[in-house]
């Protein structure tokens, strides 16, 4: 056990002094979720600005038809009209983007209006292009225009207004808002905690396998006192240590995010943020993470030992974090819920419990089961790793 | 028990040769599922004498002393150090021993204190003893003036001086040098030559591994000529020099070498 602490304490005064390592353990961790809040607000306030002050240029023919519609889209400072384009030339001047809809009233669209008939209008667009704000304002213009028409007809006709609708939905939502956004930004955070920690600790556990053996520092070691079991041992707490340091720093990311996002996140939705990042779910992430962070730095020190130097450990174990993101990435799509059979795979229990968790409708149940599976887990690669540091063939490759 | 504190007896070891090694050997690969390291060797190290384990490269000298370190497990045979035996007291075997290779094996981002510490801590070393040990070999080995500073701006010279003390630092009965100056300059050379004299003088077990005659010649008193993983001679230097047919170390290494072949 001496021993085990003896390497445990070097390998962390080693690994913390490494540029790289603290690259991947605290910086990228620590920016990543600010950055991206950052860059996602602002990308979102540019698109609805642009959208706002988008014009769109609008060919009618037939204007003479619909006086009244014509004067609604005339009103509409978002429409530029044009009157002098054929029908005919629609479809090859919205292609070569010199004109973004074109809209044809039949002749016939007043007297069908009149006679309490439906009338119908032509849109041309393109739904490929940008145009599809375009199409939504239009359609709202239109929509409007029809409403106002129908009011008429039935104040006219003395009918009562419920004759058109039949059934009132009358929704009550009963989610709370940290519901709906545990099941929504929930399924993204520990796709990011994962991530990070898996990165955190490759590099660190690179360093202390694949690394010690470039070095030459492995023959060393082993012709000292310590067994392989406490040479393991060490190296493997201070990889799963940096692990789940990396993803409890990429949650203060996400807190210092917040915290300079505030302005623009709504005040009802800020609580909910708060509650969210309060310690009893923080906690509660940070053990769910635990027994993962075991099995990658079991895994990660197990197939990085088998290379010859950092660069081969690396290529090593770029295909296997492709294999660990998947069942995280399963866990965003709609309809998987954590239950008796997906708390048993590892990973996507992590990822599901991490939303249910965020939403505070965790099933205890379904956690104790996610905390057995991914301990289990850690367990075995633990002693895959113990095994694969006691082969011959592994340690002296040469 | 006899006064050697090494004893290896009838030594060997196989490795397998996977689809994995076959192919990064290539046409070096030999033609069979097993590649014999080591064959049937057998020689003692006495107290306070130097063994010099001499071979070409890939004769198995290498393999051997990490037989002997424990690092690998032996095939046959028996390997006695201080009394205990490799195959049941991997740990006691490893206590009494300072491994030292031609590879330094320091880590970059230590000082040469930490790095010292480091090992006198994984012998479970006292730490009055550690910092009297340690004052004294960083005296001696001039380490003092960089005791502080990081390994990884250290020269080949002062990383093998740190290297020494790591080896050293809790004052095993054996002492195995790998090659130990293998590219390194005449002045750190003959400063490893003399740590070697130093620690036979003292009552140390030497085992000292090289394919540098000049070396041998100076330092050994007991010589082992490995080949091909099989002895081809075992004894004292006076019975090395007396059955030499040749007028030079090397001319008569090369012969009894290119007779083997």
């Amino acid at each position: 056990m001496n021993r085990t602490i003896t390497i445990a304490k070097k390998e962390f005064t080693d690994v913390l002094r490494d540029k790289r390592t603290i690259l991947m353990m605290i910086v990228m961790p620590l920016l990543a979720i600010p950055l991206l809040m950052t860059i996602v607000i602002k990308v979102v306030q540019r698109q609805e600005r642009k959208a706002d002050e988008e014009q769109i240029d609008l060919a009618v023919v037939g204007a003479g038809y619909a006086p009244r519609f014509f004067e609604t889209l005339q009103a509409d400072s978002q429409f530029v009209i044009r009157e002098d384009v054929r029908e005919a030339d629609f479809e090859s001047l919205i292609r070569e983007d010199s004109l973004d809809a074109g809209i044809v009233i039949p002749p016939d669209f007043q007297d069908r209006i009149g006679a309490d008939e439906q009338a119908s209008i032509a849109l041309y667009y393109r739904s490929s292009s940008s145009f599809k704000v375009a199409e939504q304002r239009l359609r709202g213009a239109v929509d409007s225009y029809d409403e106002e028409i129908v009011d008429g007809r039935i104040r006219r006709l003395s009918l009562d207004p419920n004759l058109f609708d039949a059934i009132a939905i009358e929704a009550r939502d009963i989610s709370t808002m940290q519901e709906v956004l545990g099941k929504t930004v929930g399924g993204f955070l520990p796709y990011m905690f994962v991530i990070f920690m898996f990165t955190g600790a490759m590099y660190a556990g690179i360093d202390l396998s694949a690394g010690e053996k470039e070095r030459g520092t492995l023959e060393t070691l082993l012709s000292s006192p310590a067994s392989r079991l406490e040479i393991v041992l060490g190296k493997f707490v201070v990889v799963a240590t940096i692990g789940i340091a990396s993803a409890l720093i990429s949650m203060l990311g996400l807190y210092l995010g917040v915290r300079g996002a505030i302005g623009e996140i709504p005040p009802e939705a800020l609580d909910v943020v708060w509650d969210i990042l309060s310690l009893k779910v923080v906690v509660m992430i940070a053990t769910l993470l635990l027994p993962l962070a075991a099995f990658f730095s079991a895994m990660i020190l197990a197939l990085a030992i088998q290379a010859k130097s950092f660069k081969e450990a690396q290529s090593i174990l770029t295909p296997f974090s492709i294999v660990i993101i998947l069942p995280v990435a399963f866990g965003l799509l709609p309809g998987i819920e954590l239950n008796a059979q997906t708390a048993m795979i590892p990973i996507l229990n992590v990822s599901l419990a991490t939303k249910e968790v965020i939403a505070g409708t965790i099933n205890p149940v379904h956690l104790a089961i996610s905390y057995v599976s991914l301990f289990a887990l850690a367990a075995a690669s633990l002693w895959f790793c113990v095994v694969w540091f006691n082969r011959e063939e592994t340690l002296f490759r040469n | 028990m006899s006064g050697d504190m090494i004893q290896v007896r009838n030594l060997c070891k196989e490795f397998k040769i996977t689809r994995r090694i076959r192919k990064e050997l290539g046409a070096g690969a030999p033609a069979g599922k097993t590649l014999t390291a080591v064959d049937d060797v057998s020689f003692e190290c006495k107290p306070g004498r130097v063994f010099g384990l001499l071979g070409p490269n890939g004769a198995g000298k290498t393999t051997a002393l990490r037989l002997i370190a424990t690092m690998l497990k032996p095939t046959a045979g028996t390997i006695i150090v201080g009394g205990a035996d490799t195959a049941t007291d991997p740990r006691g075997v490893r206590d009494r021993i300072g491994f030292l290779t031609g590879n330094t094996g320091l880590y970059d981002r230590l000082t040469a204190t930490e790095m010292v510490r480091y090992h006198a801590d994984l012998h479970l070393m006292d730490p009055d003893r550690f910092e009297e040990r340690r004052r004294m070999l960083f005296a001696t080995l001039g380490i003092e003036e960089f005791a502080n500073r990081r390994i990884a701006r250290f020269s080949s010279g002062m990383r093998q001086k740190v290297s020494i003390a790591r080896t050293i630092i809790h004052d095993p009965d054996v002492i195995v040098f790998d090659e130990p100056t293998t590219g390194l300059d005449v002045m750190t050379s003959r400063g490893i030559v003399n740590l070697i004299r130093q620690c036979r003088d003292e009552g140390k077990t030497v085992l000292f591994c090289t394919h540098i005659m000049g070396e041998v010649k100076l330092l050994c008193d007991d010589i082992g000529i490995l080949h091909r993983g099989r002895m081809y001679f075992c004894g004292t230097k006076e019975e090395f020099e007396g059955q030499m047919t040749h007028a030079s170390y090397e001319d008569e290494f090369i012969h009894m070498v290119g007779e083997a072949a």
